[in-house]
């Protein structure tokens, strides 16, 4: 059975589309099935295994990136739809250098890791927003994904590190 | 150099987990392998009449469905601690929801899916019982008519364990000292009764392994944080020598107990068996909830005091909730009758505590091991009784504490913190708190043995020419930054830079052998056995490097790969490659530790060390709504000397936070034996806005471990002491006492409807 996406583009077969979108700064173009999630082209085609997939349901916020600067869960978002879009993983950050990915690890803000990217990339859509968010204002955001380790705390202060370093840098 | 345990020396794990660098078992592949997908049983309990599953095999892409009639002849298909109970996949009768019927192995997961579809079971549902008191009636049916096979514990003096005592309990654990007169010398006797919820260990990365079997041998990949007890389990089941078995380990992202023992890795072996290949099987986040959970217990107590609030004597009768197969249960039964003194002295104890087998989720290893149940009860009822007797709950504490040096128990480890002054430490941190109505004060002390039993760890310790430093050994790193901690040992030990001191992946064949990542054992046991290695490495360098330069090794000192003898500062690397040649070479030295054994002890050796957990809370409580809010929260560990203060305060924190949502409101809720909840979308879990306004840790160091430098286990005593301080502290801010968990709204409400006017006291 042929499978469309919403505006009637073909996306089974060799006659998809490729899909076109900018990965990391990157521009990428990739055919994909229709059914394939954004996580999928991700870590099974590009080997970008920082994004971790774990409740699939789109509530832990685990897998979180970010497609045009909005925090978004790559396993209930289909790899389709991101066409002509900019998705930014936490390599991407990592590259960057982001004062998060560096506040994170010096004031160990993780424990098993795997919340860490998407909490990582949450938060720098906060910063993007709010370059100066109150506690309680990171506090609120970051309840959007789950860390079964930390006890948060230790995230919070993390990001309004961070917060700090974007302002002092 | 700066010390190896300062604050700034970051996890060695740092870089990696927070640029996306980390990799899990949810990240590896092996060439060619293929993906499974289980049937599970829509039914608690049923008998299975027929299984037609040719549909399925003729799926495209599939590539063998295994059912009971499948599993290869000459294997031992049950698993499990001490009653070997769990079968690989269901053998006639299935005894929970989500019990595995069937599984299949395709080319990829969709696959697979789709064939589970066309898997065609008859079931002769049969009567369930899906509470510990539906277990325990009279006449209720059985889970195993036939006992199953185990094998009792041997325990020291006062302790005894029994196999199947009743119907439905699979394993007892009983544990008696003192004098049984000294009930009559009582004032008082009080008889509480407390229920405790279940809670899913709810770790990120799902259960995930990867098998490659032969008859002649297994190879696996897989997220556990035993991987040599579960060599051998694998070993016994399917018929091979330990040494046929190579479990591998790579990160593990968060466990909490929950990946210990068999999980995965019996159905992808079975399905590589019969395929040829290798197998994957990653459950969805769904099926944690059905593979392992927290223990529901019934706790009843009978303690008995003199009339100022000297406790004389306790009797406890607990029952744990096992689910429908023993796994970790018996030991987790020891462990939580063995605590149910607290940090208290008696002069009689008398303890059983009984797995009971119900028709749900098999209950296993969960942070605290038992001691979180008898927390709960214990500390609730300490209370309970100060307040009956008029006495403040501080006071009933301040008088029966065990001191420093006291015996928990007979023939046991000496307690080695002082408990008061922890005590002291979190109640004085509270501040001024301001009374008002609906607010109210509560502590509590959870108190554990920790490191495990009789547990034995081996290190090896390497340095290269340059001077980088490898350990190799079995610690599993699940967040708990253990691994980081013993090349903190290490580095510490040789005077090195801790970034200059790795650690090697897991892998049986290679791995010095150990008992595994559980008990809050790491630091102070694999720790030892790490110093035990570094020390000797360390020597061997220094003789090495005095006979080289012709001098005394008590002349050297290592420093940063030199050896420094008063002024003069050589470099080993250069003396290395002056004897050994232009390839250079290795130093190795090996370490082990293990806890001798004593039958004075009651559980066979004495414990390690005492892993405490302290809270005081502040609540205050809507009378509309029963709704309980913590307003400040304190807790404390003493983790005697923190190797990594980051990563005990993290510990502390993150299971205190544990303990504020089973307090509150997080458990599984089942129905009928149904599991309501069992979905990450309305299982609810902590999130940052559930962290108390005020959240204080603070990090103890007393000193007094056994450990490396002083130190002492931390992983689990923050979990301990939250559910009673705000069970405690409720009925101080309103008169209403809570016996059941969580302390919801609707509880709260139910009870302050019930309560006569006059009794909302206030007792400081």
């Amino acid at each position: 059975m042929a499978v469309s996406d919403p505006i009637g583009r073909q996306l089974d077969g060799e006659d998809a589309p490729p899909l076109r979108f900018v990965l990391n700064g990157i521009e990428r173009a990739e055919t994909v099935p229709a059914r394939m999630s954004l996580w999928e082209l991700l870590h099974d085609e590009f080997g970008l295994c920082g994004t971790k997939l774990s409740c699939s349901r789109g509530v832990c916020g685990s897998c979180s990136v970010l497609i045009d600067g909005v925090p978004q869960a790559s396993c209930s978002t289909f790899a389709f739809s991101v066409d002509g879009r900019r998705v930014d993983t936490i390599e991407g950050l990592a590259a960057a250098g982001h004062p998060l990915c560096e506040a994170f690890a010096a004031r160990s803000a993780f424990q098993c890791g795997y919340c860490t990217s998407g909490m990582i990339v949450l938060a720098k859509a906060l910063l993007d927003r709010d370059p100066h968010p109150a506690r309680q204002t990171v506090v609120e955001w970051l309840s959007s994904n789950v860390c079964r380790c930390t006890g948060y705390a230790m995230i919070v202060e993390a990001v309004l590190a961070a917060a700090e370093a974007v302002t002092d840098g | 150099m700066a010390s190896a345990f300062d604050e700034s020396v970051r996890r060695r794990d740092a870089g990696a987990k927070t640029s996306g660098a980390a990799t899990y078992g949810t990240d590896l592949a092996v060439a060619g392998m293929l993906h499974a997908k289980v049937l599970r049983s829509p039914h608690a309990h049923a008998a299975i009449v027929a299984i037609d599953a040719s549909a399925a095999a003729a799926v495209p892409g599939v590539r063998a469905v295994l059912t009971a009639a499948e599993l290869p002849s000459g294997i031992l298909p049950h698993y499990g601690y001490i009653v070997k109970d769990q079968p690989i996949v269901a053998i006639e009768t299935v005894r929970f929801a989500g019990d595995i019927v069937a599984a299949v192995a395709a080319e990829d997961e969709a696959a697979a899916a789709e064939a589970l579809e066309r898997i065609r079971v008859v079931y002769r549902p049969l009567p369930a019982v899906t509470t510990i008191d539906a277990a325990l009636a009279d006449g209720a049916p059985e889970l195993f008519p036939q006992a199953p096979p185990g094998v009792v514990p041997r325990y020291g003096a006062g302790a005894r364990g029994a196999l199947r005592p009743r119907s439905n309990v699979s394993y007892e654990f009983a544990y008696r000292t003192g004098d049984p007169a000294a009930f009559e010398r009582c004032d008082h006797v009080f008889e509480d009764e407390f229920r405790f919820s279940r809670m899913q260990h709810f770790h990120l990365e799902p259960y995930v392994g990867i098998a490659s079997a032969t008859r002649e041998q297994i190879e696996v990949w897989t997220s556990t944080q035993n991987p040599f007890p579960l060599r051998r389990e694998l070993a016994r089941m399917f018929r091979l020598p330990e040494t046929r078995v190579r479990v591998n380990v790579p990160l593990v992202g968060g466990s909490f107990g929950a990946k210990s023992n068999c999980k995965t890795e019996p159905v992808a072996i079975v399905l590589s068996l019969m395929t040829g290949r290798p197998v994957r099987w990653c459950m969805t986040f769904e099926e944690s909830f059905f593979t392992n959970s927290q223990h529901a217990a019934l706790l009843r107590l009978r303690t008995g005091v003199m009339g100022d609030g000297r406790l004389v004597a306790r009797r406890s009768e607990i029952f744990l909730d096992a689910g429908a197969y023993s796994g970790a249960s018996p030991l987790v039964a020891e462990k939580c009758g063995y605590r149910i003194p607290g940090p208290y002295r008696y002069d009689f104890i008398d303890t059983v505590c009984s797995c009971v087998m119900t028709n749900t989720t098999p209950a296993g290893a969960f942070r605290g091991f038992g001691g979180a149940q008898a927390t709960w009860a214990s500390e609730s009822q300490i209370d309970m009784i100060a307040r009956r007797l008029g006495i403040t709950p501080y006071a009933m504490r301040a008088q029966n504490l065990l001191r420093l040096g006291d015996p928990f128990v007979p023939g046991e480890t000496a307690i080695d913190s002082d408990l008061h002054a922890g005590l002291d430490l979190v109640i004085r941190e509270l501040g001024a708190v301001e009374r008002a109505p609906g607010r109210g004060v509560g502590f509590a002390i959870g108190l554990k043995d920790g490191g495990g039993i009789n547990k034995a760890a081996q290190a090896r310790v390497k340095i290269s020419t340059a001077g980088e430093v490898t350990i190799d050994c079995a610690t599993v790193e699940a967040g708990q930054g253990a691994r980081s901690s013993l090349c903190q040992i290490a580095a510490e030990v040789l005077n090195a830079p801790v970034d200059r001191v790795t650690i090697s992946p897991i892998d049986t064949d290679h791995s010095p052998y150990d008992h595994g990542t559980n008990a809050s054992s790491a630091t102070v046991v694999m720790g030892r056995a790490v110093l035990a290695a570094a020390e000797r490495v360390r020597d061997d360098v220094l003789r090495f490097t005095a006979t080289a330069l012709g001098c005394h090794p008590g002349e050297l000192r290592l420093e940063d790969w030199h050896a420094v003898r008063g002024r003069e500062r050589h470099s080993i690397a250069e003396l290395v490659l002056r004897e050994f040649g232009a390839i250079g070479f290795q130093f190795t030295a090996d370490g082990f530790q293990k806890a001798p054994l004593d039958a004075r002890a009651p559980l066979d050796s004495p414990c390690v060390f005492w892993e405490i957990g302290w809270a005081a809370v502040v609540v205050g409580v809507d009378r509309g709504t029963g709704k309980v809010t913590i307003e400040q929260l304190v807790v404390s560990g003493d983790a005697g000397k923190a190797i990594n203060p980051l990563v005990c305060r993290g510990q502390d924190e993150g299971a205190a936070m544990m303990g504020v949502a089973q307090a509150l409101f997080e458990q599984m809720v089942f129905s009928d034996g149904r599991l309501m909840n069992g979905d990450p979308l309305v299982y609810r879990v902590p999130l940052a806005e559930d962290v108390p306004a005020s959240f204080v840790s603070i990090l103890q160091e007393q000193g007094r471990g056994p450990g490396p430098f002083g130190a002492k286990g931390f992983a689990e005593g923050g979990i301990l002491p939250i559910a009673a301080a705000v069970a405690n502290a409720v009925e101080d801010a309103v008169g209403v006492r809570i016996t059941e968990l969580p302390i919801s709204p609707q509880r709260v409400h139910r009870a302050l409807s019930l309560q006569q006017p006059k009794t909302v006291g206030v007792t400081a």
